[in-house]
């Protein structure tokens, strides 16, 4: 009983979806007060979702549409299932086994790999090149981010979520491995298409690159997976890299610390291509945080 | 996926896309993401506006040009206005070619801050697209407490402008300058030292100066490559002749370069406004015109903020023009898209795109419906006719 509860309402379900929400509005709201706009009201994503939801979803010709229809609901699914494995809201994960790690970020993947697959499914050509830069993209920050995210885990010496998250309760790993943290921080923009990383869906390009033929439900439940996402990813960092989360009060301020980070960089930078960013992270980012690592080993070596 | 061997890949622009803030198409071929073709296609805001003007009087026709563009209107009213001056013989006294000029320059400025939003927004620069924006705002609120209107201000009269400028105006337009000539620096430095966005501008869309002068690029365009061009320097007309204009050039011809050469001239706009105004001339602002123009012919060619703009006029001695043929800048810089696209990057293509200035409605002259072999001219009556029937639905 408790675990259904715990998938359908708390850390799960609803309380995601609307934590994603109000996530997404914090982004926005801070990016259009950086931007001297004012930035839409507390309830916008919510209406964003219900009117998407009242719409007719149109399904294009020449799509397969089981795989048209699916891919919103597993990469939503993905993004949801994630959110089990990490300590969300400050509380201890609702699953835990060694190794979750892995298992989370794989899932997070799952939302752009949905992307992609759906972009590529139509036969509209924005479509397809979105679909190309959005599996191109991945390709590039996947790798940097999920070493990033290792950094922590080979000091605490687990791969284990909520085990890292106690280890960093004590140490503050955005000073201990300051590169990885900004590399963790860098690729949630990239995961998340945000600028100066939004090059799969630029609209003065391509209009919304992967998701152009998406209308209606399919579009809301992309857009759900991207909030959830957003929250999961913040709340992955944080824990990691800002002293851990265990309870409540810390998992909202830091989180926001990290958010309000995220959209300085959102309204500070123009966008890159995606040659420039593929350059961006096997130049830097990847050598970088491998830098640090190989740093952390033989410190490690020395010491133990 | 795609046949990459033999189907060709087209990324198709328009007329509806949200790069385009006005109808256009573009078919860009692309390899991957390198463009490999590029064709153009313009027509979808043809508005017979130089037909119109043959069965309106010389007056209602100024309102008719001024409404061409919504951004340089007063320039298109001004190039009007001074050619049908030169048809009358009648020149319009010193302080309202001053006032025009200052309208002209604010127009520019307003004209140049807004190209900087709409190209820093198609690199998905947004926070400077705000900001610039933001600051246009100061502009627009002069331009409206002058003439009474944020866009088509309607300065001009045939023989004059219809107001002039007080002391406490040329007061609230010295403020205005000021805060601008400020944020402009803060732009300036922006462009020349803003890491990522350099990225995007620095060595893309290269014009040398003999490709621009074999394309015909005219206006800032033109002067980022360094083509001195520039018909305020070339032909002053109206008071650029007693306030010369120091013409703006950089020679590097990329996108970085269209930046700087516009944020530069409003530089040299903001000096000149102030000039004008410590200097104004006294006296009348309005010439007496006669209601019927003298038959003849002219040419009258203005510097619009986008480029040379072009305007024919003939008169047969009617109050009503014989023929108006506007050319507007736009069409003269458009071939530069796709023979500047091809071997770009498709990310690139709208900067490269924006970077010219784009005013499609304005530059529409002629629409193409069909296109094929079999040439057919048809008689005034005939195209009536045509028209006629077309919209009672009975072909």
């Amino acid at each position: 009983m408790s675990e259904i509860l715990a998938i359908l309402v708390f850390p799960g379900g609803l309380f995601l979806l609307a934590g994603g929400m109000m996530y997404e509005w914090a982004d926005r709201k801070l990016i259009a007060r950086l931007q001297n706009r004012v930035g839409p009201r507390w309830f916008q994503p919510l209406a964003d979702v219900v009117k998407l939801l009242v719409k007719e979803e149109v399904i294009p010709s020449g799509v397969s549409t089981f795989l048209f229809v699916v891919l919103p609901i597993v990469a939503l699914a993905g993004a949801l299932t994630s959110a089990l494995y990490v300590p969300l809201a400050g509380l201890a994960p609702t699953f835990s086994f060694s190794g979750d790690l892995i298992v989370a970020l794989y899932l997070l993947s799952l939302l752009t790999l949905c992307t992609g697959l759906a972009g590529s499914n139509t036969t509209d050509s924005f479509s397809l090149v979105g679909a190309t830069r959005t599996l191109t993209q991945l390709f590039s920050y996947e790798a940097p981010f999920l070493v990033a995210l290792l950094g922590p885990a080979i000091a605490a010496g687990s791969w284990q979520i909520s085990e890292v998250n106690a280890y960093a309760q004590s140490h503050w790993m955005a000073f201990l491995q300051p590169v990885g943290f900004v590399v963790a921080l860098i690729g949630l923009l990239g995961k998340l298409e945000l600028p100066p990383f939004d090059s799969p869906e630029a609209e003065t390009e391509i209009v919304a690159g992967a998701m152009t033929e998406y209308s209606g439900r399919g579009l809301a439940l992309f857009y759900l997976g991207r909030k959830v996402e957003l929250m999961v990813g913040l709340t992955l960092v944080a824990s990691f890299y800002l002293g851990g989360l265990n309870n409540p009060l810390e998992f909202v301020l830091k989180t926001l610390v990290l958010l309000l980070g995220m959209s300085v960089l959102q309204s500070l930078m123009a966008r890159l291509r995606i040659d420039q960013v593929v350059g961006l992270w096997w130049r830097y980012g990847a050598l970088l945080v491998l830098g640090q690592w190989l740093v952390l080993m033989l410190i490690g070596g020395f010491t133990s | 996926m795609i046949d990459e061997k033999r189907e060709k890949f087209i990324i198709p622009i328009g007329p509806q896309h949200p790069a385009l803030k006005e109808p256009g198409h573009f078919e860009f071929t692309v390899d991957g993401e390198i463009v490999t073709a590029a064709s153009v296609r313009l027509g979808y805001a043809h508005r017979g506006i130089e037909k119109a003007t043959e069965s309106r009087n010389w007056t209602q026709n100024m309102y008719l040009l001024e409404r061409i563009c919504g951004i340089c209107s007063h320039i298109h009213a001004l190039a009007y206005c001074l050619g049908v001056e030169k048809l009358a013989g009648v020149s319009a006294p010193p302080r309202a070619q001053a006032i025009r000029v200052i309208v002209a320059e604010l127009e520019r400025i307003h004209s140049h801050l807004m190209w900087l939003g709409v190209a820093a927004h198609e690199a998905g620069f947004d926070t400077l697209f705000m900001y610039s924006w933001r600051d246009r705002e100061a502009l627009m609120d002069v331009l409206e407490s002058l003439t009474g209107n944020r866009v088509n201000y309607s300065a001009n009269l045939i023989g004059g402008v219809k107001f002039d400028i007080s002391t406490d105006q040329r007061d609230t337009i010295l403020r205005a300058l000021e805060t601008l000539e400020e944020r402009s620096k803060h732009y300036l430095s922006i462009v020349t030292s803003d890491m990522v966005f350099l990225r995007r501008t620095r060595g893309i869309g290269t014009t040398s100066a003999a490709q621009a002068e074999k394309i015909g690029l005219v206006g800032p365009t033109a002067r980022a490559s360094g083509v001195a061009r520039d018909v305020r320097v070339d032909a002053p007309y109206a008071a650029y002749v007693d306030f010369p204009v120091k013409l703006v050039l950089h020679t590097v011809g990329d996108l970085e370069s269209r930046f700087v050469v516009r944020i530069n001239e409003l530089f040299e706009s903001y000096r000149l406004i102030r000039e004008i105004l410590d200097h104004m001339p006294e006296g009348e602002i309005t010439a007496r015109i006669p209601r019927r123009i003298k038959e003849g012919e002219t040419i009258s060619r203005v510097e619009a903020p986008r480029g040379e703009l072009f305007y024919f006029i003939k008169s047969n001695g009617s109050d009503m023009p014989e023929r108006i043929k506007v050319r507007t800048p736009t069409m003269c810089n458009m071939a530069s898209v796709p023979v500047l696209g091809i071997g770009q990057q498709l990310a690139d293509i709208p900067m490269i795109l924006a970077g010219i200035d784009p005013c499609f409605s304005c530059n529409d002259r002629t629409t193409v419906i069909h296109q094929g072999e079999d040439g057919d001219v048809w008689t005034w009556e005939r195209l009536r006719q045509h028209g006629i029937d077309f919209y009672r639905g009975q072909p």
